[in-house]
């Protein structure tokens, strides 16, 4: 065999070259997606600013539609601390409608869970966080809707 | 007459009595482990979930909804909420329903460790399967804490996803509970 047959054909070194550009490429987005991580609530921007009596009757007057308009999107509710309750080793904030007993529950982010402890019952506060959805409570015979990934909206 | 009134007085005290012995949180901690050497990213925890507690009878219930599970990377959480996983649109909750069955081993009034057996149902992706584990019960004063752990087949449930035949989610993930009483 001569060198120049052992040359590679230049149709079959584009082809390799081709190939290896686009497992690269693969591969770098593959390793970002899985090494991804949630962005900080405080950056991400919101989809509706709701009060907390609203958002709670809106739930109870039709749940199917509620999360269908709020569920896994960011939502700034703004209301008032009815509890902070104790949630393994860090804290839930509460509002309660005080009619009803349902109730919209905060679980707040990892980075911002310090600042969350900071806050007392009756305190008037702006929650930034990812809707999670709500549902009818068997236990506790009410409405509750829950959020995850929540900061302190300032 | 008179003892019909005797008798729904009677009623309704036992009713209060029975009520009283019921405490709730809704803030208690599950944990979602369903890592493997292969994938260490679905893993999540839901800090919302439902509890009840029943010092008098033993009723342990749980409820949470699926979508409160928050888990470090997006697109892991868009699987495990996505149909071919948990499909969250039309299973949005999880529930427990079950009793201790050696509740008269716990004293609820004195503080202590305390082992108990915690037998059920758990409903889970819309199928119900009984669920048998065991519980650390820690008394201490009026606070009441529980936790335990346990594991449960997904296939069992249903949930078969291509990545658990791949095995990059578990077969059985660990999953552990934790609610505290007040």
């Amino acid at each position: 065999m001569t060198g120049a047959e052992r040359k590679m054909k230049p149709w079959l070194k584009r082809i390799l070259v081709g190939g290896l550009v686009l497992l690269l490429i693969g591969g770098i987005a593959i390793w970002y997606i899985f090494n991804e991580k949630f962005e900080d609530t405080s950056k991400e921007p919101s989809a509706y600013t709701v009060s907390a009596m609203d958002f709670i009757k809106e739930f109870e007057k039709n749940d199917t539609l509620a999360n269908k308009k709020y569920a896994e999107k960011i939502i700034i509710i703004n209301g008032r601390v009815s509890e902070m309750e104790a949630a393994d080793t860090t804290i839930n904030i509460k509002m309660i409608d005080t009619t009803t007993d349902a109730y919209i529950i905060f679980a707040f982010q990892q980075q911002h869970r310090k600042a969350a402890k900071q806050l007392k019952e009756g305190d008037t506060v702006s929650i930034k966080g990812s809707c999670s959805g709500g549902a009818y409570s068997e236990i506790l015979e009410t409405e509750f809707i829950t959020f995850k990934r929540c900061v302190l909206n300032k | 007459m008179k003892k019909s009134i005797i008798l729904f007085a009677l009623l309704g005290l036992v009713t209060v009595s029975i009520a009283q012995k019921k405490k709730t949180t809704t803030s208690a901690t599950i944990n979602f482990d369903a890592t493997t050497p292969l994938d260490k990213l679905p893993k999540a925890e839901n800090k919302t979930v439902v509890a009840s507690l029943n010092t008098k009878t033993g009723e342990v219930a749980f409820e949470s909804i699926i979508k409160s599970f928050s888990f470090g990377n997006p697109k892991m959480q868009e699987h495990f909420n996505a149909p071919n996983w948990m499909d969250s649109e039309k299973f949005p909750k999880a529930t427990f329903k079950g009793k201790i069955t050696n509740v008269s081993a716990v004293n609820f009034k004195a503080d202590g460790t305390y082992s108990a057996t915690v037998t059920g149902d758990l409903t889970m992706h819309g199928v119900t399967k009984p669920v048998s584990t065991t519980a650390s019960i820690v008394v201490k004063g009026k606070a009441i804490s529980t936790t335990t752990d346990f594991t449960a087949k997904l296939a069992d449930f249903g949930v078969n996803g291509p990545a658990i035949g791949a095995g990059k989610v578990a077969t059985d993930p660990k999953i552990s509970v934790i609610a505290d009483f007040n």
